[in-house]
C-alpha cells in the first residue's frame, strides 16, 4: 500500500482523493449500521408497535423499564429457535464440509472430464435459494419423487410424510441445505489442495507414506487456514438460514424447524411486536458481535497467512 | 500421482452418483414446468421424470393465458414480478459496485477509510432479519416501501461488501507502473482512475457486477419484508402462486423457478474463476 512514494505536494491531493472516493461506502454504511442501531435501541426500550398509532420517535410513550430483556430470557420460542438453527448447523455444516473435501480429494488432478464435471457440480450452489426451496417441497411431497425413489429401491411402498413429521421435516430441511452448500465448501476446499506442493507429496509418498499419513502430516497443515476460512463461511451464512427452509416448512409443522431468522420474520410480520423484536435483535446482535471479534481475529490472522 | 484402474473406476463412481444427486431436484423442476394440469400431482406409476405430454402451458399461463383446466385466473402475471427483480437487482448492483470500487480504491492506493474491511465485513455477518425492524421503519418514513429502488437501494448496501472486497483484491493485485507514469506525465490523480485504471480493470469489473447481481437476484427475505404488492420480486411472487381452489400451482411455480433459476445458473459459469475469490472476501485467489 504506497501511494505515498510520490512528492510531498501531491499527498495532500492523494488523502483528499481517497476520503472522498470512500465517502459514499462510509454514508451507506452509516446509513444502515449507525442511525438504525441507536434507532433500535430506542425501540427495544418500550412496547412500542407499528400499529400503536404513534410515530416511532414517539414510542417514549411506551417506555417499559426493559421489560423487553426480561421477557427473552424467559421466551421459550426463542430459545428454542435459537437451540433448533445450532442443532442445523452442527449437523449441516460438518457434513458440508466433509462431502466438500471427499469430493475435492477426487479433482485434484487431471482427468477426462473434469471440467464439465466440475461445473455441473457447482449448479446447486448457483440456484435461487428459494427456487432450491420449492424444489425440494415438490421431492418431499408425501407421494412425490423421493418417496418413488425409496419404494423402488427398497420394494416396498415408502410413504414418509416428510414435511408435516417433525423430526422428518428437520432432516428434508438439513439434506436441502447440504445439496444447495456442499458445492460452496467443494470449490474453497479444492482451491485449496491445489495450492499443495505437489513436489511435497511426491517426496512423501517416496519415502513410503501411505495415503492417510500423506493426508495428516501435509495436505491438513497446508490446508488449516483455508479450512478455517470455509468454516467460518458456512457457519456465518448457516446461522441465518431462512429462504430454503421458509419456503420448505414455513417454520412447522408447528415449531419443529423454526429457526431464529424464521422465528424473527414471525414475530415482525405476525405477531407485530416490534418492540421486542427490536430487544431480541440486539441480543443477537451483541452476541454474534462477540463472536465476530473473536472470529475475525483468527481470521485476519489466516487470510494474512495465507495471502 | 500414478492412476490406476481400481482408482479410476472409484473417481468416476463416486462423481457420478454426486452429479445425480445434484441434478435430481433440477430436473425434477425442469421437467415439472413443462407438465400439463393433469400430471402435475401424478403418483404413483404416473410419477415420470420425464413429461408424458410435454406443454408450454405453464408458461403461458403464468404471464396471463387462462384455461379451462384450471378454473384459476391469476390476479397477476409474472412479468411484473420479473420486471421487479430485475430493475432492483440491477440498480442495487450499480450502487454496490460504483461506491464499492470508489472506496476499494481510495483503500488501495491513499490509504483511505481503514475502518471499512472490518466494518464491511461485520455488515455481512449480522443476519439481515437482526436489523430489518429499523430499516422498515425508515423505509416507510421515506416512503421507499414496496418500490424497486427501495429494494435496489437496501441490495446496494448488503452487496456492498462483496463489491469492495472482490475490487480491493483486484486493485491490490494490479501493478502500479502505469499509473505512476501517468502521475508523472502530470495526470490528475482522478483522470488516472477514470481513464487508466478504470479503463484496464474492465474484465474484473464486469466480474465483480455479475458476482453482485447474482447475490441481488437470489434475494427472498429483504424483498417479502419489504414489498408487497406492486413490486413484489419473481421468489416473493413464486410463493403467492396458490389458490384455494386447487392448491399449490405446481406447474406454473415450476416453470417460474425455471425462469429465476436460469440467470445465476448461466452467469455462475461465466464467472467460475472468480467464485472463490468472491465467496471469500479475496482471502483466497484461484
Amino acid at each position: 500500500m504506497s501511494g505515498a512514494s510520490l512528492q510531498p505536494d501531491s499527498a495532500k491531493q492523494a488523502a483528499s482523493l481517497g476520503f472522498k472516493l470512500t465517502l459514499p461506502a462510509q454514508l451507506l454504511v452509516l446509513f444502515i449500521a449507525v442511525f438504525p442501531t441507536l434507532m433500535q435501541i430506542y425501540i427495544s426500550l418500550t412496547d412500542w408497535s407499528p400499529l400503536s398509532g404513534a410515530n416511532w420517535w414517539m414510542a417514549y410513550g411506551f417506555w417499559n423499564n426493559f421489560a423487553n430483556y426480561f421477557d427473552l430470557l424467559q421466551d421459550g420460542r426463542f430459545w428454542g429457535a435459537l437451540r433448533r438453527t445450532g442443532l442445523v448447523m452442527l449437523v449441516c455444516v460438518p457434513a458440508e464440509f466433509l462431502l466438500g473435501l471427499a469430493l475435492a480429494t477426487l479433482f485434484v488432478d487431471e482427468f477426462r472430464g473434469k471440467k464439465i464435471f466440475y461445473s455441473i457440480l457447482l449448479m446447486p450452489m448457483m440456484v435461487v435459494p428459494a427456487v432450491a426451496g420449492y424444489m425440494f417441497y415438490m421431492l418431499f411431497q408425501s407421494t412425490g419423487p423421493i418417496n418413488h425413489i425409496l419404494s423402488t429401491l427398497t420394494g416396498s411402498t415408502v410413504s414418509i410424510a416428510w414435511l408435516s413429521d417433525t423430526t422428518y421435516a428437520m432432516i428434508a430441511v438439513m439434506i436441502a441445505d447440504i445439496w444447495q452448500w456442499t458445492p460452496l465448501m467443494f470449490l474453497i476446499l479444492l482451491a485449496g489442495l491445489a495450492g499443495v506442493p505437489e513436489d511435497q507429496i511426491k517426496a512423501a509418498t517416496l519415502l513410503g507414506a501411505s495415503a492417510r499419513q500423506r493426508f495428516i502430516t501435509i495436505v491438513i497443515p497446508r490446508m488449516k487456514t483455508i479450512m478455517i476460512i470455509a468454516l467460518s463461511i458456512r457457519l456465518i451464512e448457516n446461522f441465518k438460514i431462512f429462504d430454503t427452509l421458509y419456503i420448505m416448512t414455513g417454520g412447522g409443522p408447528g415449531t419443529a424447524t423454526e429457526t431464529i431468522s424464521v422465528y424473527f420474520y414471525k414475530v415482525t410480520t405476525q405477531d407485530l411486536i416490534w418492540g421486542y423484536v427490536a430487544a431480541l435483535a440486539l441480543f443477537i446482535l451483541v452476541v454474534l458481535s462477540v463472536v465476530a471479534v473473536y472470529a475475525m481475529k483468527r481470521l485476519a490472522l489466516a487470510i494474512e497467512v495465507a495471502a | 500421482m500414478k492412476k490406476s484402474i481400481p482408482f479410476e473406476v472409484f473417481r468416476y463412481a463416486m462423481i457420478a452418483l454426486a452429479l445425480v444427486v445434484a441434478l435430481i431436484p433440477i430436473a425434477w423442476m425442469a421437467s415439472m414446468a413443462f407438465k400439463p394440469v393433469g400430471e402435475w400431482s401424478a403418483t404413483g406409476a404416473d410419477l415420470t421424470w420425464w413429461p408424458k405430454h410435454p406443454t408450454l402451458f405453464n408458461f403461458n399461463f403464468i404471464f396471463g393465458q387462462s384455461d379451462t383446466s384450471l378454473i384459476v385466473a391469476l390476479e397477476k402475471t409474472a412479468a411484473k414480478p420479473i420486471l421487479a427483480s430485475l430493475l432492483s437487482s440491477i440498480f442495487g448492483t450499480l450502487i454496490a459496485i460504483s461506491a464499492g470500487t470508489a472506496a476499494a480504491y481510495g483503500l488501495s492506493r491513499f490509504g483511505a477509510g481503514k475502518n471499512l474491511p472490518l466494518a464491511l465485513i461485520q455488515l455481512r455477518i449480522f443476519p439481515p432479519m437482526a436489523v430489518m425492524i429499523p430499516v422498515m421503519i425508515m423505509w416507510a418514513f421515506l416512503r421507499l416501501n414496496d418500490t424497486w429502488f427501495g429494494l435496489a437501494l437496501v441490495y446496494g448496501i448488503v452487496t456492498l461488501p462483496f463489491a469492495f472486497w472482490l475490487m480491493k483484491t483486484f486493485f491490490d493485485d494490479m501493478p502500479r507502473e502505469i499509473e505512476e507514469a501517468a502521475l508523472v506525465e502530470g495526470c490528475s490523480r482522478w483522470r488516472v482512475f477514470t481513464r487508466i485504471t478504470l479503463p484496464m480493470m474492465r474484465a474484473p469489473l464486469a466480474s465483480a457486477a455479475l458476482f453482485v447481481f447474482i447475490m441481488n437476484w437470489s434475494d427472498y427475505l429483504i424483498a417479502l419484508l419489504l414489498t408487497s404488492r406492486e413490486w413484489v420480486t419473481i421468489p416473493v411472487y413464486m410463493a403467492s402462486l396458490s389458490s384455494s381452489m386447487t392448491g399449490q400451482l405446481y406447474g406454473a411455480k415450476a416453470a417460474l423457478g425455471l425462469i429465476a433459476a436460469i440467470p445465476p445458473l448461466v452467469l455462475g459459469i461465466a464467472i467460475q474463476k472468480h467464485l472463490v475469490r468472491g465467496l471469500t472476501f479475496g482471502a483466497l485467489k484461484q
